[in-house]
This record gives C-alpha cells, sequence and structure tokens, in this order.
C-alpha cells in the first residue's frame, strides 16, 4: 500500500514539472496580437496553472489521506465491486516484459526506415508477443511475418504510403 | 413531422445507396469484431480509420465510422458474457451476470437478450435522435460564442468530475489533454506555442497519434506487464440458442428502462457508456421479482438485458450533442469529430442546413445499421467467437503494428512513431493509477475549440468577462457547470459525517 501511494506521488511531482517546465516555456510566446487583452498566452496560463494547482492538490491528498480516498455512497457500490476485482486481478508489475515491449518498439521505429515497414513489423510484432510471453515463438515469428506483409500490401493498394526495403516494393 | 420528411426524402435515398449500404455493412462488421476482440475499441478503430478514409466520400465514412462505434457495442457483450473480459468499458456490467449465466449453461439466451435487447435499444434511440436532433439544432442556433464556450466548460466538468472515482484526477486528465492541444499553431494569432523549436510539432499533436497511444500503446504495455499472468476461459455455447418464453417475460421490461436510463445520459455530457449501465444494473435489481432478485449474482438475465440496451441507447444518444452543437462526450465521439474536421465540415447547428444529405444519410444509417448488426450478432454469432481464440500475444502483436502504422502513414516520420510511444507510456501510467482517459481525449479535441469561442466572444464583447453571466442562458450553463463540482464533494462530506455520527 505504501509503495502505491508513494508511486502516485511521483506521478504528481511529474505534474507540478511538467506545469512549471510550461510555465517556463510561456515566455516564448508573443502576447502582442490579443484583442481585448486576450492573446494567445491567455489560455496555455490558464492550462499550466491548473496543472501546478492540480498536480499539488494530488500530492496534498496523498500525505493526508495516505490511502486510496475512495468513498463510495451506495448507489456505487456495484462499480466498487469490479473495481475491487479489477485492484485484485493486478498482480505484480513484471518490469523484464514492459522492456522488451518498450525495446521492440523502440527498435522498430529505429528500423523502419531502414528494413521496411514489413520486417521491422514483423520484428515488432513478434517482440510484442514475447512480452506477452506466447507459448509458441516460432509459429509466432512466422505469422508476425504474414501478418505484417498481408498489411503491408492491403495499405499500399489502399493508397498509404509505407516504406518499403526494396526498391519496386515487394517487402 | 418535418424531421419525419426529411428522413424519408433525404436520409434513406442517402443511406439505401449500394454504395452506403456496403459503407454501413462494413461498418458494422468492422465494429461487431472489434467489440468482440478484448483490448482493441472503437476509439482506437475509427482513430486508425482516419487516415484511410480521407480519399472516401464524407457521408460513406461518416456511416461506416458510426457504424463501428455502435456495432462494438453490440460485439463487447459477447466477449463479456464468454470471457468475462469486457471488450469495452461499456459492457463490464454485463460481465457480471452474462458469465455467470454461460458458466451455468445459458449461454444463447444471455447473447440472444444483449443482441435484441441492444437492438431494441438501438431503435428507439434512433427515433428519439431523429425527432430530437433538429428542434436541438433548432435552440442552438441561438447560441453566441458565449453560450458556447459555456457549454463546452459544462462539458469539460462533466468529463472530469463524473467519470471516474477521483474528480481531481479526472481534472488532471483533462489538463494533460489540453496542453496537448495547446501545441503548435495558434489559429488566431498564427504564433506558435510549446513546440520547443521543432518542426513537426508545429501541426500540433495529431488524435491519430494520441488515440493509438493511449488506447492501444498503452493497453499493450499494461497488458504486458500486469496481465500475463491472468488466463481466460472461453465458455462454450451450449444449450437451446433461443431464448425462452420465460426469457423473454423477463427481459422486456429491462430493454426498455436500459433505454430510458441510457439515452439521456448519452445526450449529456456527462458522457459514456459505464455509468448508464452502472445505473441500469442497479436499477435491474432493485426492481426484479424476489425470485429473479435471488439469481441476482448467479446470473440473471435482467442483468444482461438492462445494461446492454443502455449502453446502446447511450452511444445514440451520444450522437445527439455530436451532430447538433457539435460537442463529443466521448473518447469516440471526439475522434468521430475530427473526421468531421477532416472534411472541413464543422458539426453543430449549421449543419442540418448546410449538409442535410449527410446528416440525414447518417441518421436513417442508423436504422439499417441496427437491423445489420441483428442479423450479424445473432445468426451469426458463432462466427464471431473464432475471434476469441485468437491467441492473446498475437492478438496484441497485430493491434501493436496497425497503430504504429497508423501513426507512421501520416507523415512518414519516426518523430511520430516516438509520439506514439511517449503518449503510450503516459497511457500506461495512467491506467496504472486509475486517472481516466476521456477527459483527456475531449480535452485535446474541444480545447483548441473552447479557446476560439472564448476568444471570439471577447473581441465582441470588448473583452469584458461579465458576458458569461449576464447572458442568461450562458448563466443558466454555468450554475449546472458549478453545481456538477460542488454538489458531489459535499454530499460525500454529509454522507461522512452522517456515518460518524
Amino acid at each position: 500500500m505504501i509503495k502505491r501511494v508513494s508511486g502516485e506521488q511521483w506521478l504528481a511531482f511529474g505534474i507540478i514539472l511538467l506545469g512549471l517546465f510550461m510555465a517556463w516555456q510561456l515566455q516564448d510566446i508573443p502576447n502582442d496580437a490579443g484583442y481585448a487583452g486576450i492573446g494567445p498566452r491567455f489560455f496555455p496560463s490558464l492550462v499550466v496553472t491548473g496543472l501546478i494547482v492540480a498536480g499539488g492538490a494530488l500530492l496534498m491528498q496523498r500525505r493526508h489521506s495516505n490511502g486510496p480516498d475512495t468513498i463510495l455512497s451506495d448507489g456505487e457500490n456495484d462499480a466498487a465491486e469490479v473495481e475491487a476485482e479489477d485492484e485484485f486481478a493486478r498482480g505484480d508489475a513484471d518490469w523484464r516484459m514492459f522492456a522488451i515491449a518498450s525495446g521492440s518498439l523502440i527498435a522498430h521505429m529505429a528500423l523502419i526506415g531502414l528494413v521496411g515497414f514489413t520486417l521491422a513489423g514483423t520484428l515488432l510484432c513478434f517482440g510484442i508477443c514475447r512480452a506477452l510471453e506466447t507459448r509458441r515463438p516460432t509459429l509466432d515469428l512466422v505469422l508476425s511475418f504474414v501478418l505484417a506483409l498481408g498489411l503491408f500490401h492491403l495499405f499500399k493498394t489502399l493508397g498509404l504510403n509505407l516504406p518499403a526495403l526494396m526498391p519496386g516494393g515487394v517487402l | 413531422m418535418e424531421s419525419l420528411n426529411a428522413l424519408f426524402s433525404l436520409g434513406f435515398a442517402t443511406a439505401l445507396t449500394p454504395a452506403n449500404l456496403l459503407w454501413a455493412l462494413l461498418g458494422c462488421t468492422l465494429g461487431t469484431a472489434i467489440g468482440v476482440l478484448p483490448g482493441v475499441g472503437p476509439a482506437v478503430t475509427v482513430a486508425l480509420l482516419l487516415p484511410v478514409t480521407q480519399s472516401v466520400d464524407p457521408t460513406g465514412a461518416l456511416i461506416m465510422l458510426a457504424g463501428v462505434y455502435y456495432g462494438a457495442m453490440f460485439g463487447g457483450s459477447t466477449t463479456s458474457i464468454l470471457l468475462n473480459t469486457p471488450g469495452e468499458a461499456g459492457s463490464i456490467v454485463s460481465a457480471l451476470e452474462g458469465n455467470k449465466m454461460a458458466k451455468a449453461g445459458r449461454a444463447g439466451p444471455a447473447l440472444s437478450t444483449a443482441a435484441i435487447g441492444s437492438f431494441v435499444a438501438g431503435s428507439i434511440a434512433t427515433v428519439l435522435l431523429t425527432l430530437l436532433a433538429p428542434v436541438i439544432a433548432g435552440f442552438a442556433l441561438q447560441l453566441g460564442p458565449v453560450e458556447t464556450f459555456a457549454l463546452m466548460m459544462l462539458t469539460f466538468a462533466a468529463v472530469s468530475a463524473v467519470l471516474g472515482n477521483s474528480p481531481l484526477k479526472g481534472f488532471i486528465a483533462l489538463l494533460l489533454g489540453l496542453s496537448m492541444g495547446l501545441i503548435g499553431i495558434e489559429s488566431q494569432s498564427g504564433q506558435s506555442r510549446f513546440t520547443f523549436g521543432l518542426m513537426p510539432l508545429i501541426d500540433g499533436i495529431d488524435i491519430v497519434v494520441v488515440a493509438m497511444g493511449l488506447f492501444a500503446i498503452g493497453e499493450t504495455l499494461y497488458t504486458a506487464t500486469y496481465e500475463n499472468k491472468i488466463a481466460g476461459r472461453i465458455e462454450s455455447l451450449k444449450g437451446s440458442f433461443w431464448m425462452s418464453k420465460e426469457d423473454w417475460k423477463r427481459s422486456w421490461k429491462p430493454w426498455l428502462r436500459g433505454t430510458a436510463i441510457g439515452f439521456p445520459f448519452g445526450t449529456l455530457p456527462a458522457g459514456g457508456t459505464e455509468m448508464p449501465t452502472f445505473l441500469s444494473y442497479s436499477a435491474e435489481r432493485k426492481l426484479a421479482s424476489p425470485e429473479a432478485q435471488k439469481e441476482f449474482g448467479k446470473g440473471a438475465i435482467e442483468g444482461v438485458a438492462g445494461p446492454e440496451a443502455a449502453n446502446n441507447a447511450a452511444v445514440t444518444g451520444t450522437l445527439v450533442p455530436l451532430l447538433t452543437l457539435g460537442i463529443p462526450t466521448s473518447a469516440t465521439a471526439a475522434i468521430m469529430l475530427s473526421a468531421f474536421q477532416q472534411y472541413n465540415i464543422v458539426p453543430g447547428p449549421l449543419l442540418f442546413d448546410t449538409n442535410p444529405e449527410l446528416v440525414w444519410g447518417l441518421i436513417a444509417s442508423l436504422y439499417i445499421g441496427n437491423v445489420m448488426l441483428l442479423v450479424l450478432n445473432l445468426p451469426l454469432v458463432g462466427l464471431w467467437v473464432q475471434f476469441l481464440k485468437v491467441p492473446r500475444p498475437l492478438l496484441y502483436g497485430g493491434i501493436v503494428v496497425l497503430a504504429t502504422m497508423g501513426a507512421y502513414a501520416l507523415r512518414q516520420s519516426w518523430f511520430d512513431l516516438m509520439l506514439l510511444y511517449i503518449i503510450g507510456v503516459l497511457g500506461f501510467m495512467m491506467r496504472r493509477f486509475d486517472f481516466p482517459v476521456v477527459p483527456l481525449v475531449v480535452g485535446l479535441i474541444v480545447g483548441p475549440m473552447a479557446e476560439k469561442h472564448f476568444r471570439r466572444a471577447m473581441s465582441i464583447h470588448q473583452g469584458d468577462l461579465t458576458v458569461f453571466l449576464t447572458h442568461p442562458i450562458s448563466l443558466a450553463i454555468l450554475v449546472v457547470t458549478a453545481a456538477i463540482l460542488i454538489v458531489p464533494p459535499l454530499m460525500k462530506r454529509r454522507q461522512k459525517m452522517l456515518q460518524a455520527a
């Protein structure tokens, strides 16, 4: 429980930092073009203030209550049950799997321009399968390739421009 | 009567052309499929279809996107009932009773009551939409920028304070959406904001990237990190498929009550399909006969019939503010709004005058689509069950590839893929810490519109901020907004005090 609270506080810090960073960036927005005192800087200022205040509130809320602050009225009982189930269902975090999924996405980003959509997509799909603990990796690798190749040709026909490995573009 | 005339002379004439019938069928089929597949929702599908539909005629494209939206509600129930994993947020409740029914060998009647209930609710809600939309549009014509801005404030307050269990988290999500909406060139002054000198950010962050990031990438990261150990079990379709006389007798009232609860909720900016389904479920639980009440928690058919009707009626209901006011009240509606914008069509009161064929064609297609969905979901349900057998790793792999493709195809740039990943991580964290996502999407789409209306109001009224309070309609809307924000916390506090006493 303690771990959960601290995670949310980190998030609150992050939101406040984002607000401060945006406040600093506000200075780059010229404020001259405004009618009646309302320039392009006005709305961003409101949003930035909101972020800092809301982030602060989230931080304070956690300090005070030190736990989930959900008080449910009678009518909300059913929602609470479902949520409790959801909470129960959330097991321990498996960060190795998070890393595999993230790595696949980042590798795809780096590779798509080099090896084309089909191969990068195959790798990505296969990587996600691994991250979700597939039990039959070889078959998934084959199916990933078939899927990526199929999508490549389907969307090429539909007029979407996707990068190919070879000029002429079979792959 | 005028609206019926327009519906039949314009609407059905447009919707019944072979091309538009095909678009409707495609949308409904796709909607059912993604509704059935756990992990893919209508929001992400509509977003993914945006780039593809760019070259399609707007009427056909919007008919298809609407089909995806309400088709997903039909399909979602199949997954809830057979797999106990809701395919959609709106079918969480159906999983409670529906899955129990399936476990007891009554999957057939559960699926039937869900599909027929969705059909009944969808059809009634479409009639209500037909009659109400022109009236509301006529009223909305009198709304100037002041009132429109007030309405948008109401939308913001409602989506963030009412959805989810913490209003504060809702507001943070809304503010994150508003911040993303600020990025890029500001339309009135031409100044760039928060672009950090990066060229690709000048056009702003595309809704496709945000929707894919939050719903597809975020969901996949979450599943990989937290849900690998959870194994789903598909209940088989055994026993009689049809509802018995008793089932019909127990279902028809919940269908009608579900519709009555769902439709108004859809039209309100309180948005979404979860609330009305929960409400319908607790209403059915209270109103059920003593024998039926004992069945609740063990598979009561009322608990499937009511909520399934409610979620379909709510989806049709969300089209009322979308078409008449141009205000989206759910994530999918927000993305559909950007589909309109893609064609330079502004949904709102004028739409009924400027694009009558499109609006009435779209409404007529809802009647047709409901019939299509009934056929797709009842006799063909066995086909959709096959979808549930797709292994989860491969399913998510496919979703992620589609998402990256959607993002990359926008500008052929790895920059969008990086944004996609960053927003995916944000979605992951929001899911982890129970932040609602809808306020973010609504904030992103409605935020820039709200700013435009605000500045227009200010330039008309020489920067006089009090206009929002001196215009009666705007004042009334703002009072409701304040009530939404103030009343629930006060009630909570009162209850706490009562409990303590």
